[in-house]
C-alpha cells in the first residue's frame, strides 16, 4: 500500500531545508478545537441579535405548538442529511529568523447521505481532503510551498492559517496561529459542507437537513430550495418575546425550553432580519434527561422573501423532526439526545474516510537533513 | 443494484461475475484475517448460512475456499442500554426513523486456495490471508470441489482409469445451489482408510438411512460384484424389506438419487437370516417383527453350534458370560467345558444339548454343582446360574435344544457362504442383549477368521471386500471396558485396525459416539454425526469439530448430517436421498 501522504513530501522538503524544523513530540499530535464550538459557530452566526420577538409564521400565535410525529412510512419528508469533519495534527513548528509558524495537516470531509423508504441509508455524495496549513506571512518561502501543495494533486489542498475568514478569528480561543489551526480548519470544512449540500441534485419534495446553524452568507444558497440547519448545541444569549396577552411575556432561553413539553415545538421567530425562521423542538422526555436544554434542538429556516413562513410547513418539518429520535447515537455521542441519528451517520462516513491517526503519524515525516544532501 | 427507490443514483443492473458477489472481505484491529480464517461483510440483502462454502479472490489471480463457520451482526450501539434508550426509553411498539446501521459479518474458515492457471504459478496454493476488501461469491460446484479435495480424486480417475468416487449427498447452499460431494473410495474400502461411522440422537430415522444409501451407492459405483454385504437389523422390521421397491416414492427424491448418478433401486440378491422362536416349532414362523419375507432362512444355537467342534469352532460360550470375571475363574471353566466337548473328551461325551450341560455331569450332581478340574464347585454353580438365565429363562427362543438341519441353519455356516454381490440382512432386533453378542459376535468372529487365516488359494474365492454394518455398536465395543466387556470387542478392535488390509469394512452406528470405544472411531475414517445435544458434543470424541461447527449440530434436521472425511479439509453439512427400499418401521 503506497503512502497517502507522499505527495506532501516535496512541500516538507522545500520546509526543512528552507527554515529549522522543530518536529511535534512524539510526530504529529492532534489540536482539537474549543468543545462548545458548534455553540460558539451559532452565536457567531446570530449576530447582534439578541431578541427575539417577532413571530414569522403564519396564522400560528401561540408561544407552543404541539407535534405529532411523521413517519417515514406515512410521509417521507427528510431524505437527505449532511454533516462534516475536520481532523488537525501538528506537525512542528518552522522557525525562520525571527519569525515561527506552526505547520499543520488537516483531513476536512464533508458526507450527504440519502435515506430510503425502507430507512436504508446510501452515499449520496461525499469529499475528503487534506490540507497543509501554516502561517503564510511568517516565512519566506510560503508561496513556494503553498504551489508544491496545489500541485500534488485535486485531494491537497493548502491554507493561510492566519488568513480572516470572519469567523476562524473570532472563534478560536487564542490569537496565536497554533491554537487557530483546528478552527480554520473546521471553516473549510463549512465550506466544503456547503459546496456538496448545494451541489446535490434531488427533487424538491425531498428535504435536505444540515448539521449545525446555516452559515452567515445564504446568498450562495438562492437556488437552493427545501433545506434546514438543525443545531445541538445553541446560543444561550437570546431572550424571546412570546405572544399572549397583554402583550404577552419575555422569556430567556431557559425558561423558554423548560416550558417546552415533549413533542412540542416553539412559535417561529425571525432572525437575520427576516431571512432566516428559527425555532425549537423538543425531541425527548424532559424527565430522561438532566436539565432542559438537553433533548432541544434548533432548527433554522431559510426564508429568502422575509414573508411570514406557513404555521403548517413548520408544523411538517417539526412533527418529522420528532420522528427522527429513533435511533440515537446514545453511548457514542454526548450529545446524542439531540443528534439525528442520519446525520451522526453522515459524519461517521465522513470519518470513516480519514486515515488512521497511525497511519498519518508512519506516513508523514520530517525529511532529515541527511536525506536532502542525499537528493542533492 | 436493488430497485431505484433504493438508491439516490440508480445504477443499470450489471451483468457478469460481479452479479454474483455477496460481500467483501473485511479485516479488523480486532478481527484480522489469517492464513486459517477471514471474515467478511454481507452485503444487504444477503443471506448466508453456517456450512455454505464461499470464494474470495487472492493475490495472484487465484481463490480461496472457505466454509462459513458462523455469522454475527454488530450494531454501533455501543451497549443494550443505547439500543433501549434508542427505542425511545423502551417502547416495543415505535419504529425507528433511520433504522440503526447493522453489519452481518461472517466467519469462514479457510478450506483451500486454487491457481485457476495453466501451468499452476501456485500449484502449493497461496495461503496468504485473504486481503481486505476481496470480493466474495458463493462458490460453485466445480468450486466446491475443489475446496473439499474432491477435484484430486476426479484427476486420479481420470489418470488411472479406476473408479474411486463414492456419492456421499449433497451440499444445499443457501443460494439454493445442490452440489454433489463424494467419498473416495481409497478411504472407505481400503487401503489408506477404511471404516464408516455414525452418530446421532435417534427417532430421526437418519443413521440406518445414511447407512443404507451409502451402502447402495457404494455397490452401484464401485463394486456390485466385489463386495459381499452383511447388515444386522436391530429395530423392527425395518430392513427386512429392503429387496422391494418403495411405493410411491417423492419426484424429488428420485431427482436426488439421479442427480448423484444413482439409481433409486431396491437391493438385489438379498438373502435373510431370521431367528428361530420359542413359536417357531408350532407357527413356522420366525421370531421376527411383522409379516417376515417371502424368502428366508431361519437360524438357531444348539450347544455344538455355539461350542463348534475341531473343524469348525463355534463362537463359544464367553460370547454369553457378560458377567465381571476378574479372576478368570469362569473363563477357565469355559475353556475346560468348550475344550471337553469340542474334543468329546469321555467326562464330556454326555453332554449334547444344553439341558445336559446345565443340569447334568460333570457340572451338576443331582442338582448340586460339581467341582471340574480346578473349578471349584460354587464358581460352577454361578457359571450354570448365568448361563441358565441366558439360555433358558431369559432367551427368545434362539437356543434350542436340538437344531433341525432343514429347519433352521447355522449362522456361522451362512456367513461362509456370503459372495460378491450378495446382501445378507440377519435380524435380531427381537434377540436379548446376550443373544445379540452372540450373534454378532459370531458374525465378525467368521468373517474375520475367513479373511485372516484364508490361505493363498481360498483368497480368491472370498469377496473382494466384506461390509458389515451394525447400528448400537456402543453395546459390542463400549467406550468405558469394564469387567463386563465380553470377547466381541477385541474382534472389533482387530476389524477396525486391520480390517482395511483385509477387506473388512464396518460401518457402524450409535447414538452417543462418546461410548464407543475410542479405537474404533478412531480408525474410523469417514465420520458422520446427526443432530446431537450440546452435552454429547461436549465430549473428547468430538474434538474433531471446531467448536463453532458443534452448536449448529444440535438443530441438524431430520436427513442431514455432518459428514468428515479424511480428504475433505473440514466436516461439511449435507442431505440425502431417502432409500428406495420400502421402509415399513419409519
Amino acid at each position: 500500500m503506497t503512502n497517502p501522504f507522499a505527495p506532501l513530501q516535496p512541500a516538507l522538503q522545500v520546509i526543512t531545508r528552507e527554515a529549522k524544523v522543530l518536529p511535534a513530540t512524539g510526530q504529529a499530535m492532534e489540536d482539537l478545537m474549543r468543545p462548545d464550538h458548534e455553540e460558539v459557530i451559532d452565536r457567531l452566526r446570530q449576530g447582534d441579535e439578541k431578541v427575539r420577538e417577532v413571530l414569522i409564521e403564519s396564522p400560528n400565535r401561540e408561544a407552543y405548538v404541539a407535534l405529532q410525529p411523521i413517519h417515514r412510512t406515512d410521509r417521507h419528508l427528510l431524505r437527505y442529511f449532511l454533516d462534516g469533519s475536520a481532523r488537525t495534527f501538528f506537525l512542528g513548528d518552522a522557525v525562520e529568523g525571527n519569525r515561527r509558524s506552526p505547520i499543520h495537516v488537516a483531513q476536512i470531509g464533508a458526507a450527504a447521505v440519502w435515506r430510503a423508504d425502507s430507512g436504508a441509508l446510501r452515499v449520496a455524495g461525499a469529499v475528503h481532503k487534506i490540507v497543509l496549513m501554516l502561517d503564510k506571512k511568517a516565512l519566506s518561502f510560503s508561496d513556494q510551498v503553498e504551489r508544491l501543495v496545489q500541485e500534488a494533486g485535486p485531494r491537497f489542498g493548502f491554507l493561510d492559517t492566519m488568513e480572516a475568514d470572519g469567523e476562524s478569528e473570532r472563534t478560536a480561543p487564542g490569537k496565536e496561529p497554533r491554537s487557530r489551526a483546528a478552527h480554520k480548519a473546521h471553516h473549510r470544512m463549512a465550506m466544503e459542507e456547503e459546496k456538496l449540500g448545494r451541489g446535490l441534485e434531488r427533487p424538491s419534495d425531498q428535504w435536505l437537513v444540515l448539521d449545525g446553524s446555516l452559515g452567515k452568507d445564504l446568498h450562495p444558497w438562492h437556488d437552493v430550495s427545501s433545506f434546514f440547519g438543525v443545531t445541538k448545541s445553541f446560543s444561550r444569549e437570546p431572550i424571546f418575546k412570546l405572544p399572549g396577552a397583554r402583550g404577552g411575556k419575555v422569556v430567556n432561553l431557559y425558561e423558554l425550553l423548560a416550558a417546552l413539553p415533549f413533542s412540542f415545538r416553539t412559535c417561529a421567530f425571525a432572525a437575520r432580519s427576516g431571512k432566516v425562521a428559527v425555532w425549537y423542538v423538543r425531541l425527548r422526555e424532559q424527565r430522561q434527561l438532566d436539565y432542559p436544554l438537553m433533548g432541544v434542538i434548533k432548527v433554522e429556516l431559510p426564508n429568502p422573501t422575509t414573508n411570514a413562513v406557513p404555521t403548517d410547513l413548520v408544523n411538517e418539518l417539526s412533527c418529522a423532526l420528532v420522528a427522527e429520535r429513533q435511533a440515537t447515537p446514545h453511548g457514542k455521542d454526548i450529545r446524542w439526545h439531540a443528534h439525528l441519528y442520519p446525520i451522526y451517520m453522515a459524519e461517521q462516513t465522513v470519518k470513516n474516510g480519514f486515515i488512521s491517526t497511525e497511519a498519518l503519524k508512519a506516513g508523514i515525516k520530517w525529511p532529515t537533513m541527511v536525506a536532502l544532501v542525499g537528493e542533492g | 443494484m436493488g430497485p431505484v427507490e433504493d438508491s439516490p443514483n440508480p445504477q443499470p443492473a450489471s451483468n457478469g461475475p460481479e452479479t454474483l458477489q455477496i460481500g467483501k472481505a473485511s479485516a479488523t484491529e480486532r478481527a484480522p484475517n489469517s492464513s486459517e480464517k477471514f471474515y467478511f461483510w454481507l452485503s444487504g440483502r444477503e443471506i448466508v448460512n453456517p456450512f455454505d462454502i464461499v470464494e474470495a479472490d487472492q493475490l495472484e489471480g487465484t481463490r480461496t475456499f472457505g466454509l462459513v463457520t458462523n455469522i454475527e451482526q454488530s450494531t454501533d450501539a455501543p451497549s443494550h442500554l443505547s439500543n433501549f434508550i434508542s427505542s425511545d426509553f423502551g417502547s416495543v411498539e415505535t419504529t425507528p426513523q433511520t433504522p440503526r446501521q447493522g453489519v452481518n459479518v461472517a466467519e469462514v474458515s479457510v478450506l483451500a486456495n486454487f491457481d485457476p492457471a495453466e501451468p499452476k504459478k501456485y500449484p502449493m496454493g497461496i495461503y496468504m490471508p485473504v486481503q481486505s476488501d476481496s470480493p466474495i461469491r458463493f462458490a460453485d460446484e466445480a468450486g466446491i470441489h475443489v475446496a473439499l479435495g474432491i477435484d484430486k480424486m476426479f484427476d486420479y480417475e481420470r489418470e488411472y482409469g479406476e473408479k474411486i468416487t463414492i456419492p456421499a449427498g449433497l451440499i444445499r447452499m443457501s443460494n439454493g445451489a445442490k452440489v454433489r460431494v463424494f467419498l473416495d473410495k481409497r478411504y472407505v474400502l481400503g487401503p489408506e482408510g477404511a471404516h464408516v461411522n455414525i452418530a446421532g440422537i435417534s427417532g430421526l430415522a437418519t443413521k440406518t438411512s445414511y447407512a443404507m444409501f451409502l451402502i447402495q451407492s457404494i455397490i452401484q459405483t464401485v463394486g456390485s460384484k466385489d463386495i459381499a454385504v452383511i447388515i444386522l437389523n436391530v429395530k423392527q422390521n425395518d430392513l427386512l424389506v429392503i429387496d422391494k421397491a418403495r411405493k410411491n416414492p417423492k419426484p424429488e427424491e428420485l431427482a436426488a438419487w439421479e442427480y448423484l448418478g444413482l439409481k433409486p433401486k431396491p437391493f438385489e440378491n438379498v438373502r435373510y437370516l431370521l431367528p428361530w422362536g420359542k413359536e417357531t416349532q408350532t407357527t413356522g414362523l420366525p421370531n421376527s417383527f411383522g409379516e417376515p419375507p417371502s424368502q428366508y432362512q431361519t437360524y438357531a444355537y444348539s450347544l455344538d453350534d455355539v461350542i463348534g467342534n475341531r473343524a469348525n469352532r463355534g463362537p463359544g460360550l464367553d460370547l454369553l458370560i457378560r458377567v465381571p470375571d476378574p479372576w478368570d475363574t469362569l473363563g477357565a471353566l469355559i475353556g475346560e467345558i468348550q475344550h471337553g466337548i469340542a474334543n468329546q473328551e469321555p467326562s464330556w461325551r454326555p453332554v449334547r444339548t444344553w439341558n445336559d450341560l446345565l443340569n447334568g455331569p460333570p457340572l451338576m450332581q443331582a442338582g448340586v454343582p460339581q467341582r471340574v478340574s480346578n473349578v471349584e464347585a460354587r464358581s460352577v454353580g454361578r457359571f450354570v446360574r448365568v448361563l441358565r438365565r441366558v439360555v433358558r429363562n431369559r432367551q427368545s427362543g434362539v437356543f434350542v435344544e436340538q437344531r433341525g438341519e432343514r429347519r433352521a441353519v447355522n449362522l456361522g455356516e451362512e456367513i461362509r457362504k456370503i459372495e460378491g454381490g450378495q446382501t445378507t440382512v440377519i435380524d435380531i432386533a427381537k434377540l436379548t442383549d446376550e443373544e445379540r453378542a452372540l450373534v454378532f459376535g459370531h458374525i465378525i468372529q467368521e468373517v474375520y477368521a475367513m479373511y485372516a487365516e484364508a490361505s493363498v488359494d481360498d483368497s480368491g474365492e472370498l469377496p473382494k471386500k466384506v461390509i458389515i454394518f451394525v447400528d448400537e455398536l456402543n453395546k459390542y465395543a463400549p467406550g468405558r471396558r469394564d469387567d463386563t466387556s465380553s470377547s466381541i470387542l477385541e474382534y472389533v478392535l482387530d476389524i477396525a485396525a486391520r480390517g482395511r488390509s483385509l477387506g473388512l469394512i464396518l460401518i457402524s452406528a450409535e447414538q452417543f459416539m462418546s461410548e464407543v470405544h475410542g479405537q474404533v472411531i478412531g480408525n474410523a475414517s469417514t465420520k458422520v454425526i446427526g443432530r446431537s445435544d450440546s452435552a454429547e458434543l461436549s465430549q473428547a470424541a468430538y474434538r474433531f469439530i471446531p467448536q463453532d461447527v458443534k452448536a449448529h449440530l444440535t438443530r441438524l434436521d431430520k436427513g442431514e448430517l455432518l459428514l468428515s472425511h479424511p480428504i475433505y479439509r473440514q466436516s461439511v453439512r449435507i442431505e440425502f436421498p431417502m432409500p428406495a427400499y420400502q421402509s415399513i418401521g419409519h
